[in-house]
C-alpha cells in the first residue's frame, strides 16, 4: 500500500500548497483605504437600502444620503440639527401669511456639475419632475404648483395652508436637476419619464461630488465635483459607499479599512474603543403600538378602557435597554428631535395598578388579542421579536392574553396598510423633519385609518390636528404639542420608544454627525490633519 | 425516469454507511441510461442516429419542459404570497396613493391579469428579456450577468479544493478505517458538517483578517479598485484578460477566505460519503481477486476501487457544485459577497417578482446541466453504461 500513500500525500500535498498559496496572496493583496490620491479617499460601510439615485423616484435611506451629496437642494439643514433652516440652492425665501404661497431666491452664480447656471427653470422642471412621474417621493408635491417669474425667483403655490412647505424643501428627493441634461436623456415631468437609468450611471446635480459609478446591491462611488462652487466644498476627493452587514461592518471599521460604520447597534458599539469615535444620536424614528378601533377587527381593542389599560400596562423603561443602548423614551408620535414634540415625562406612563382597574372595568379580562409584526424589520437595529415577547409578557401580567403573529415585511404591510390588525407593531420614520408629517397619526389620516380611527370617533382629536394643521408659526409648537396630548389619553397609538443611531467613525474623520434625514452628510466630513 | 434516488445524496446518503452505491449493482441513475439507451430500435430508419444522441435529444427535450416548469412554479408561488409587490416596493406615503400604484403596477405590467402576465413573461424569455427587477429597476438579465460569475468564482474554487482534500481524505480514511486516522478524519469531517457556515465565515473573518491581518477585507475587490472590463464578469480572469496584475492579486486575495469557509463544509461531505463509498468497493469481489492475482496495491486501488467508487462520488461532487452556485447566502452575506445568493434573497424579501424567476430559472438551468453532465461522465468513467 505504500505507493498509494504517495499518491495520496501528493494529492493532499497540492491541496495544502494551494491554500498556503492563497494566504500569501492574501497578505500581498490587502491595502490601506486612504493611500493613493493626492485628496484622501473614504470608505462608508453601511447596509443599503438603495434602489435609485435618481433623486425624484428615491425615497430610500442610502439613496437620501447619495443623493446629499450629488444634488443641492433649495434649503438644506446643517449636522444633527433638523430644526433651524440653512440657505442653499436659494438664498432667501418667505412665505405669505396665509401659508399658500412661498417665493425663494435663488443664489447668484451657482452651477451644475456641467458648467451651466442654476436656473429658476430648473427648479419647476425638477419638482414638476417629482410631481408628474408618480414615484415614491411625489407625495411630497402634492397640491404643490411651481412656477418661475423670472431666472432667479421661484413661487410654490399650495392649494391648502402648508407651513412645512420650506421644511419639505430640505429632502434629499428635491435636490435640484439640470433640466437640459435630464430631457436630453429622455427626463420629462409625467409617467413617460425615462431618465432614470441615466441618472443611474451620471449625476446632473450642483451638488459637491458626481456619481463615479453605482451598483445598487454593493457599491457606489462619489468623486469631487470640479466645478462646484457652493458653500461646502468636499475634503475627500473619493467616497466608496458599500453594502455590508453590520456584523462584518464593524470589523471593517475595527481594522481601518472602512472609516465611518452606520448600521452598528447600541449593543454593538459597546466597547468598540481603539481609535474610534462613536457618535450617538435619536434617530427620529417611533416605534410604536397600534390598537384597531374596529370591533369587526377586535372586540377588545376597540374598547376604550381594554386600549387604557394596555397603556398603563406597558412596563415603557424596561423596553428601552431591550431595544439597545442609547434608546430614549418615546414622548408622543413625533419624536423628540422636532419642533411640536412633547417635552420629556410628558408621554404615557406605567401604571400596574391603573391597568388592572382599567381592565376590569373593560370586562374583557382572559380575552386573548393577536400582536402582528413584520419580523425581518429591524428599524436603527431594534429587533421586533424581542419588543414583540416584551409587549406580549407585560400585557399578560394583567390577564391579556396575546398570540403573536409575526411575518415577513413583505407580507404584513399589506395587513398593516388595509388595516387588519388588532394590535400591530411598527416603525415610522419622518417623510420630512416637521411636526405636519406626524399628522398622519390623526383620525382619518393614512396611519389612523390602519387603526381604523375616522373623525367619528375622535371629533376632539380631529378638531386639535386640524387646528395644528392651520396654526402659524408662533402657535405651531403649542398646537402638535395638545394634539399628541390628546393622542396619547385617547388615540389607537401607544408611542414605545425612540431608538439611537450610532455612526463609528475613525479617529482620522473629523465632523461626522447623524442626521435624521440622510445619515451622514458627505461633503461635510473632514480630515484630521 | 428513475430519478428520484440520484437527487437526494447530498441530504441523506452521508448520513449512513451504506449508502454509496453498490458496485455489484448498476450505479443507480446510470440505470436510467440503459433504460433509455435499451429502447429496441426496431429497425426505424429515423430512429436509428446513435442510441447516445437520441438519448441526448431526449434528455434537452426533458430539460426544455422542466424549465418551462420551473417558470411556472415560481411564478405561481410568488403569486401566491398575500400581499402585492406595490405595496411591498414603494413607501409608506405612496403606497398609500393609488395614482402611484396604479403607475407602479402599469410600469411593471402588473395591471394584468396572472395568466396573461405569464404568457408575456414567456414570450420576452424567448427574445432574452427576463424583465425589470423590482428592486434594482435594472434588467434582471443585467443583474444575474454581474452576480451569477460573482458566485461562480467562488464555486468554482470552492468545489476544485473540496474534489481534491475530500476525496483524498475519503480514500485515505477508508483504507485505513478503523485506526486513529481514519478516526480523525471523520471527527474532522464531522466538524466540517456541522458547524454554521456563517458562524465559522464570521470566525474565519475575525480571525485572518481583523486579528492576524493575513486576509483582506470584505467585498470581491478592495474598496479602492476598480473592477477590470468586464468579459467574463469573473474579477480574477478579466484582471488577467486585461493584464492588470494587481488587481488579480487583489481579487483573488478576497476569494480565499470566502472559498475556503465554503470548502469546509463541502470537504465535510465529500470525505464522509468517499469513505463509504470506498469501503463498499473494498469488500467486493473483484478487488479481492485482483489482489490475490498479485497486482500491485496501487493498481488495485486506482483501477478498481477508485473507478467503481467514482460514480456516486461524481454525483454528489455534481450536486454539491449546484448547490454552491444556486446561493451561499450566509457566506455571501458575510463577506459582502455581490453574488447570486444575496441576490436572491434581497428580491424574495422584497417580492421583486421578475428577480425571484430569473434566480429561479438560473437555479433550475445549473441544476439540469450539473445532472446532465453527471450523466455523461457516467458513460465515460463505466464501461456497462457506454456498451449499453
Amino acid at each position: 500500500m505504500n505507493i498509494s500513500y504517495r499518491k495520496l500525500r501528493w494529492a493532499v500535498g497540492v491541496a495544502t500548497v494551494t491554500c498556503v498559496v492563497a494566504a500569501c496572496g492574501s497578505s500581498g493583496g490587502s491595502s490601506p483605504a486612504a493611500s493613493s490620491s493626492s485628496s484622501p479617499s473614504l470608505v462608508v460601510d453601511t447596509y443599503f437600502q438603495l434602489k435609485t439615485v435618481d433623486p425624484s423616484r428615491e425615497f430610500e435611506g442610502t439613496g437620501q444620503m447619495v443623493d446629499k451629496a450629488l444634488y443641492d437642494t433649495l434649503i438644506t439643514f446643517k449636522g444633527a440639527d433638523t430644526t433651524t433652516l440653512i440657505p442653499d440652492l436659494a438664498t432667501s425665501w418667505s412665505l405669505s401669511p396665509d401659508a399658500k404661497t412661498l417665493t425663494l431666491t435663488l443664489a447668484k452664480g451657482r452651477v451644475f456639475s456641467d458648467g451651466s447656471p442654476v436656473t429658476s427653470a430648473d427648479v419647476v422642471f425638477t419638482l414638476d419632475r417629482v410631481a408628474g412621474i408618480e414615484g415614491n417621493p411625489s407625495f411630497l408635491m402634492a397640491g404643490v404648483t411651481a412656477s418661475a417669474p423670472n431666472p432667479s425667483t421661484v413661487v410654490l403655490t399650495s392649494k391648502t395652508p402648508n407651513p412645512q412647505l420650506p421644511y419639505i424643501l430640505t429632502s434629499p428627493s428635491l435636490g435640484i436637476l439640470n433640466e437640459k441634461v435630464v430631457k436630453a436623456h429622455g427626463g420629462t415631468t409625467t409617467q413617460k419619464d425615462a431618465a432614470e437609468t441615466y441618472l443611474n450611471s451620471q449625476s446632473a446635480g450642483s451638488g459637491p461630488y458626481v456619481l463615479s459609478s453605482l451598483n445598487v446591491s454593493s457599491q457606489v462611488k462619489l468623486v469631487a465635483n470640479p466645478k462646484y462652487n457652493g458653500p461646502e466644498k468636499p475634503t475627500y476627493g473619493t467616497v466608496i459607499i458599500q453594502n455590508v452587514q453590520p456584523p462584518t461592518q464593524k470589523i471593517n471599521v475595527q481594522r481601518g479599512d472602512a472609516q465611518l460604520a452606520l448600521d452598528l447597534t447600541g449593543n454593538q458599539v459597546q466597547g468598540i474603543g481603539g481609535n474610534l469615535q462613536v457618535s450617538a444620536g435619536p434617530s427620529g424614528v417611533i416605534i410604536f403600538l397600534l390598537l384597531n378601533q374596529s370591533p369587526a377587527i377586535s372586540k377588545l381593542t376597540s374598547n376604550a378602557d381594554f386600549d387604557t389599560a394596555v397603556k398603563d400596562a406597558i412596563n415603557y423603561p424596561a423596553l428601552l435597554p431591550l431595544a439597545g443602548a442609547g434608546t430614549q423614551p418615546a414622548t408622543g408620535v413625533i419624536p423628540t428631535i422636532f419642533t411640536g414634540s412633547l417635552p420629556a415625562g410628558q408621554g404615557l406612563a406605567y401604571n400596574l395598578a391603573g391597568a388592572k382597574k382599567a381592565l376590569a372595568a373593560s370586562g374583557l379580562a382572559g380575552k386573548s388579542v393577536t400582536l402582528n409584526y413584520p419580523s425581518d424589520n429591524s428599524p436603527s437595529g431594534v429587533n421586533m421579536n424581542t419588543i414583540a415577547q416584551a409587549v406580549q409578557s407585560q400585557l399578560q401580567a394583567i390577564g391579556v392574553k396575546v398570540s403573536l403573529a409575526p411575518q415577513p415585511t413583505a407580507t404584513e404591510l399589506e395587513n398593516y396598510r388595509d388595516g387588519k390588525e388588532q394590535i400591530g407593531l411598527w416603525d415610522w420614520s419622518p417623510d420630512y423633519p416637521d411636526a405636519a408629517d406626524y399628522l398622519n397619526f390623526g383620525p382619518g389620516a393614512l396611519v389612523g385609518l390602519r387603526a381604523n380611527w375616522t373623525p367619528a370617533k375622535a371629533p376632539q382629536v380631529t378638531q386639535l390636528a386640524t387646528a395644528a394643521s392651520a396654526a402659524g408659526a408662533s402657535d405651531r409648537a403649542a398646537a402638535y404639542q395638545a394634539f399628541q396630548k390628546a393622542m396619547n389619553a385617547t388615540g389607537p397609538f401607544i408611542p414605545l420608544f425612540q431608538p439611537a443611531n450610532h455612526l463609528v467613525v475613525a479617529a482620522s474623520v473629523t465632523n461626522a454627525v447623524y442626521n435624521a434625514l440622510w445619515t451622514v452628510d458627505l461633503a461635510a466630513l473632514g480630515a484630521k490633519k | 425516469m428513475r430519478r428520484s434516488s440520484r437527487h437526494q445524496p447530498g441530504t441523506a446518503a452521508p448520513s449512513r454507511e451504506d449508502a454509496a452505491a453498490p458496485a455489484g449493482l448498476p450505479p443507480v441513475g446510470a440505470g436510467e441510461v440503459i433504460a433509455t439507451a435499451a429502447v429496441p430500435t426496431d429497425g426505424a430508419k429515423v430512429r436509428s442516429s446513435h442510441p447516445l444522441a437520441r438519448y441526448l435529444r431526449r434528455r434537452l427535450g426533458v430539460s426544455v419542459l422542466l424549465l418551462i416548469g420551473v417558470t411556472l412554479v415560481t411564478f405561481l408561488l410568488t403569486n401566491l404570497v398575500p400581499s402585492n409587490p406595490a405595496v411591498a416596493n414603494l413607501g409608506q406615503q405612496a403606497g398609500s396613493d393609488p395614482k402611484v400604484v396604479a403607475a407602479f403596477n402599469a410600469k411593471y405590467g402588473l395591471n394584468r391579469p396572472l395568466p396573461v402576465q405569464y404568457v408575456i413573461y414567456l414570450k420576452n424569455l424567448l427574445h432574452g428579456d427576463l424583465g425589470t427587477s423590482l428592486l434594482t429597476h435594472q434588467p434582471v438579465l443585467s443583474d444575474l450577468g454581474t452576480a451569477i460569475p460573482a458566485t461562480m468564482e467562488l464555486a468554482l474554487g470552492a468545489i476544485v479544493l473540496s474534489t481534491l482534500i475530500g476525496v483524498s481524505f475519503g480514500v485515505f480514511s477508508a483504507i485505513r478505517r478503523g485506526r486513529a486516522v481514519d478516526q480523525g478524519l471523520r471527527v474532522i469531517s464531522l466538524i466540517g458538517i456541522s458547524v454554521p457556515t456563517f458562524w465559522l465565515a464570521l470566525l474565519s473573518y475575525y480571525i485572518f483578517y481583523y486579528k492576524l491581518n493575513i486576509a483582506p477585507g470584505s467585498g470581491r475587490l478592495s474598496p479602492t479598485m476598480t473592477p477590470p472590463p468586464h468579459v467574463t464578469g469573473l474579477y480574477t480572469v478579466d484582471a488577467l484578460l486585461a493584464g492588470q496584475w494587481s488587481t488579480f492579486a487583489d481579487a483573488a486575495a478576497h476569494l480565499m477566505l470566502p472559498t475556503l469557509v465554503l470548502t469546509a463544509y463541502t470537504v465535510g461531505l465529500l470525505t464522509r460519503f468517499t469513505r463509504s463509498a470506498i469501503l463498499e468497493v473494498l469488500d467486493q469481489d473483484f478487488v479481492r481477486a485482483a489482489r490475490a492475482k498479485g497486482l500491485p496495491s496501487r493498481i488495485v486501488l486506482r483501477r478498481y476501487v477508485l473507478r467503481a467508487a467514482l460514480v456516486p462520488i461524481l454525483t454528489l461532487i455534481g450536486l454539491a457544485f449546484g448547490s454552491l452556485l444556486s446561493g451561499t447566502v450566509l457566506v455571501e452575506s458575510v463577506f459582502a459577497w455581490p453574488g447570486i445568493g444575496a441576490y436572491a434573497y434581497q428580491a424574495a424579501s422584497h417580492l421583486d417578482l421578475p428577480g425571484i424567476m430569473g434566480v429561479g430559472l438560473f437555479v433550475g438551468i445549473v441544476f439540469l446541466a450539473v445532472n446532465f453532465i453527471v450523466d455523461l461522465l457516467y458513460g465515460v468513467i463505466d464501461p456497462r453504461v457506454r456498451v449499453s
